[in-house]
């Protein structure tokens, strides 16, 4: 009796240091690296961890340069440059290509790529801000058009005078790419983040959900809320992430409507989207944010393989439903859940 | 006597039990931050017990900033980089909201943060 006593004792004595030791059983390699104008975070747990992070950042500068509209070797400046002629360009090209001409399809022409130069004239490629001149921009619209660009096979057609970027498309590509070398290296547990993107693969060594921080884009250095995911890209697009402020005191920001060439607003100030592809997730959450409240949801509705969590620029928070029950608040913004059959 | 043996025994186990669960309660009660640039971790602090001092941090192409730790907070008080991004994000405050300084590739973060 009495040693069952002890060992009892000794095992409730002995816990501390069980669950001391239980942490390190899983081997954890980060990495950081400054890549496509953003700074990316990489965490993989597992043996192989340290190999397929390092594969991983060879993989995402080797993508940078592919996506560069500055590198004079890249395949855009290539294409940019081709002035009318075919160029032939890697399977990562036309992937993104191919995503973001669905998306344009998709969302009635919100995403287009060949908006670059009105982008560039903004300054918000070079950071060098200014308010064009509106003839300037009815100008430069005249060649955006992403009807235009054609691609068969690995050969890709610009029109001469077009200007192409996937500034909306390559970053979440980029982070499907990293979480295709965790799955090849046997990873079951990566998280990364790339600027305002967080792509996740299965769940915390502990099994427990990712969870994923959504920034108040009312007030940046806070967050509205988290949201938790397993295998998922949380992908946010924001009028916080890059802007200007005129001297007409007005805030200009980087997310341009291929409409009139001036920042989207049409009542979102942030848009993040969730679902199993970072390139799509990506491109959609551009594209939404430049549809506007209505038509994002109506695009939810139509095509229901994400969900999104959108912030209205009078402050409301309308949540998919099929998120709603992994979102945890830390604001008291109101909050509304849209249904997917309109409500009657 | 035998029972006194196991009484001791006991008690020690117990003893050393609760000094080691009171080391790793106050272990887990650190506020670990890493200031990390380009990729190098240049200083590691325990916000809880750091001093209040002010660090420079020079980056490869001459700017800098300047990062204050008091009263158990760490912000970017001061940076010559053009968008000041770093200093407008204020006090570090979440595990998801790391200060970045792009142009100088500085961070400045919690040590187990997650995203």
């Amino acid at each position: 009796m009495k040693n069952i006593f002890i060992m009892v004792m000794s095992g409730i004595c002995m816990m501390p240091l069980l669950t001391a030791c239980g942490n390190s059983a899983d081997t954890v390699h980060t990495a950081d690296l400054f890549a496509m104008d953003t700074y990316m975070n990489i965490k993989a747990y597992g043996k192989d961890a340290e190999a397929a992070v390092t594969e991983a950042e060879a993989r995402i500068r080797a993508l940078e340069q592919t996506f560069s509209v500055t590198n004079d070797a890249s395949d855009i400046r290539k294409i940019n440059q081709a002035d009318g002629q075919p160029v032939t360009v890697s399977a990562d090209t036309v992937s993104v290509l191919q995503t973001a001409q669905e998306m344009h399809h998709e969302s009635g022409g919100a995403l287009r790529i060949s908006l670059y130069p009105v982008l560039r004239t903004w300054g918000f490629t070079t950071g060098a801000y200014s308010v064009p001149e509106a003839d300037e921009i009815a100008e430069l619209l005249q060649n955006v058009d992403d009807t235009k660009i054609s691609v068969d096979g690995q050969t890709v057609r610009c029109p001469a005078g077009m200007e192409i970027d996937l500034g909306a498309v390559a970053k979440g590509y980029t982070g499907d790419a990293v979480m295709e070398i965790m799955q090849a290296h046997h990873i079951s547990s990566a998280i990364i983040s790339l600027g305002g993107n967080v792509q996740t693969r299965g769940s915390k060594p502990d099994g427990s959900a990712w969870t994923v921080g959504i920034t108040d884009p009312f007030a940046p250095d806070m967050l509205i809320g988290t949201v938790s995911v397993r295998d998922k890209a949380v992908i946010t697009s924001g009028n916080y992430e890059r802007y200007f402020t005129g001297e007409d005191g007005r805030r200009y920001w980087h997310i341009l409507d291929p409409a009139d060439g001036y920042p989207a607003d049409n009542g979102l100030v942030s848009v993040t989207v969730i679902g199993s592809c970072g390139a799509e997730c990506d491109a959609l959450s551009t594209a939404l944010f430049v549809e506007g409240t209505e038509q994002a949801v109506q695009h939810w509705r139509r095509n229901g393989d994400f969900e999104m969590i959108l912030v209205t620029s009078d402050g409301e928070l309308l949540l998919t439903e099929g998120i709603a029950a992994d979102y945890n608040a830390k604001n008291e913004m109101p909050c509304r859940v849209v249904q997917r059959n309109e409500e009657p | 006597m035998k029972n006194r043996k196991i009484i001791i025994a006991v008690g020690l186990i117990f003893f050393v039990s609760v000094c080691l669960s009171v080391y790793i309660l106050r272990h887990s009660d650190r506020q670990t931050v890493e200031i990390v640039q380009d990729g190098a971790v240049l200083y590691t602090f325990d916000l809880n017990r750091a001093e209040d001092q002010e660090i420079r941090v020079t980056s490869a192409e001459g700017g800098y900033n300047l990062i204050v730790i008091k009263d158990g907070t760490i912000c970017i008080s001061e940076a010559d980089c053009p968008d000041q991004t770093c200093v407008k994000m204020g006090v570090l405050k979440s595990d998801y909201l790391p200060i970045v300084c792009l142009p100088h590739k500085l961070i400045v973060r919690f040590a187990e943060g997650e995203a």
